[in-house]
């Protein structure tokens, strides 16, 4: 659905150049969640931003649904962008108007549907955000959980196959965070809708995205599914940013500061594995048919989205051909295993 | 002791209804030139709907050098002007050419100024929806900014009772008019406190009624 080529920009500041984006190559399927993250001036939101054009690339090609849209004029323009929902950190609510006059303003500046029609659709879209008690009140009265909900419906008016989230979640606390994540998935699924989000927050990765792409100095450093990129970080960047809110996941990748190498005997090993083998007793029957005694010095079982997937930290004890044997058999059931010392 | 017995009370009245004409009409003119010519100045400028160096440019400058002209001379100046206009430089008609080109400027500038307090990211939402620019304009940008347009116009409207006042001086009708021709020029002191008192009253009731709006269309 979207193809990212060769994306650069390059902001004047002060009469030197100064580059946001260099040489970005993405491409995002129709009906996924697509996040991206990086640290504060990656480029994330000059990324996003290029979408829709709110931010005119220097180089490179944008191309939704096979076209490419940094030449299109502005009568082009105004049509993608009315196919292209955006929802904000702040939310950028009209503060003059009612609720139900935010959600309709889109409709009445850019749709050819009767007021008659409008009505009903700013009614369906206020009991799709759960919002239909609020319909007169003004953005002033609403939580900030409230007022994403408006900026949701008000994205969602003109039935769009591409909503774009900058930070859409980074002002809320973590309960109202976790109900418009669901709102969101639940747009998704039932609407078949493309989404593009970008976030500091590991978390809204975690429940919401299906591939991620990683950011840093305006280009894409790492990317791929959601479990891959978090489980298996190759880049510093990303393995500080999956670490920050994760202090297992963060021990894991780095064992040596969390815990005391004097007590350590044998070989650590790292392992990680997705999907159904999550519940199923492998591990147990690969060990028991070994030599090999382990100790689990840390561990996690949990999901990514709806991929179950476990981690474990072991402490492998037997003679180096043994454990050479439980490292095939480890193999052969896709655990992936890696030997930290 | 202030000695009310002389006083023509008729004459005060009529006065009192002469400033608040001068100051209307004015004010109708002021906002009908001045706000066209805010909002051009803010959507031509670094940045906005519709950047226009040039032409901010030269607005800009205009409407500085109408600003830097003390009002007395505007009022000189103008009289030809107004003779041209409107037929007479005297009188309350002849006074509101020379305010609403005092005002319109200041009036301008400050709408330019509420319009630039207005949030961003609003105006950024309108246009990632695709809403054509004039329909943001109108539809959007000057109603966020309401509430300060109205608190602008009360300002000018206050700033144009006291320079309705101040025209006066050349014959312009009105409390100020009154206040030099019976207060100074005939050492009436009743007559100077009298005008000053209500124009105070004016000032006061404007600003109020002016608040009372700016509350109302607050939805904060
Ligand atoms: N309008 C601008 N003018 C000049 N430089 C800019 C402009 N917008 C962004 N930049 C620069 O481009 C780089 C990328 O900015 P961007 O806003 O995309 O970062 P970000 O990843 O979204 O950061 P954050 O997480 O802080 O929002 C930064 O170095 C920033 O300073
Ligand atoms: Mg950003």
């Amino acid at each position: 659905m979207i193809r990212i080529e060769g994306l650069g920009k390059t902001y004047l500041v002060k009469g030197r150049e100064v580059s946001a984006l260099d040489g970005v190559d993405l491409e995002i399927a129709k009906g996924e969640i697509f996040g991206i993250i990086g640290r504060s001036g990656a480029g994330k939101s000059t990324l996003l931003r290029s979408l829709n054009l709110l931010e005119r690339p220097s180089s490179g090609r944008v191309l939704i649904d096979g076209e490419d849209i940094t030449g299109f004029d502005r009568q082009r323009l105004h049509a993608l962008r009315q196919r292209i929902g955006m929802i904000f950190q702040h939310f950028n609510l009209l503060n003059a108007k009612t609720v139900a006059a935010n959600i309709d303003w889109p409709l009445r500046c850019t749709s050819n549907l009767t007021a008659a029609q409008r009505t009903e659709r700013v009614a369906e879209l206020l009991a799709l955000v759960g919002l239909s008690e609020h319909a007169g009140k003004y953005p002033a009265q609403l939580s900030g959980g409230q007022k994403q909900r408006v900026g949701i419906a008000r994205a969602l008016a003109s039935r769009p196959q591409l909503l774009l989230c900058d930070e859409a979640t980074s002002a809320l606390d973590p309960e109202t965070t976790q109900s418009i994540l669901r709102l969101l998935l639940d747009i998704n699924r039932r609407l078949g809708l493309t989404i593009v989000l970008i976030t500091h927050e590991m978390q809204v990765i975690r429940t919401l995205c299906d591939r991620v792409a990683v950011i840093d100095g305006g280009r894409i450093v790492e990317s791929g599914k959601v479990a891959d990129v978090f489980l298996h970080p190759r880049h510093p960047v990303t393995r500080s940013m999956v670490a920050q809110d994760d202090p297992l996941t963060a021990a894991m990748l780095d064992p040596t500061h969390a815990f005391a190498q004097d007590k350590l005997r044998g070989t650590l090993v790292r392992l990680t594995y997705v999907g159904d083998i999550t519940y199923q007793p492998v591990l147990s029957d690969i060990m028991a048919a070994s030599a090999v005694r382990f100790t689990i010095l840390q561990g996690e079982v949990s999901s990514i989205k709806d991929l179950p997937f476990g981690q474990l930290l072991l402490e492998l004890e037997g003679s180096d051909e043994d454990v050479r044997r439980v490292f095939a058999e480890l193999d052969r059931h896709h655990i992936h295993h890696e030997v930290l010392q | 002791m202030i000695d009310l017995s002389m006083i023509e009370w008729g004459d005060i009245a009529l006065a009192t209804w002469e400033t608040l004409v001068m100051t209307g009409v004015s004010l109708f003119f002021t906002v009908l030139i001045g706000l066209p010519l805010g909002i051009l100045l803010f959507v031509t400028s670094q940045g906005q709907l519709l950047e226009q160096r040039a032409l901010y440019r030269v607005l800009s400058f205009v409407a500085n050098v109408l600003r830097s002209v003390p009002f007395l001379i505007l009022l000189i100046v103008m009289i030809p002007v107004t003779v041209i206009l409107i037929g007479t430089s005297l009188g309350v008609e002849g006074a509101i050419p020379p305010l609403v080109v005092a005002t319109s400027p200041f009036f301008a500038r400050l709408v330019e100024n509420v319009l630039r307090e207005v949030d961003r990211g609003v105006i950024e939402a309108c246009q990632a929806m695709g809403i054509r620019t004039h329909r943001i304009i109108f539809g959007a940008l000057l109603p966020e900014a309401l509430p300060g347009l109205l608190a602008a116009t009360t300002v000018t409207a206050i700033t144009l009772i006291s320079y309705a006042a101040m025209s006066g001086v050349i014959g312009g009708g009105g409390l100020g008019d009154l206040a030099i021709r019976f207060g100074y020029q005939r050492f009436q002191t009743e007559v100077m406190v009298i005008t000053v008192a209500l124009l105070v009253v004016l000032v006061q009731l404007i600003q109020y009624a002016g608040d009372r709006l700016v509350l109302h269309f607050s939805r904060k």
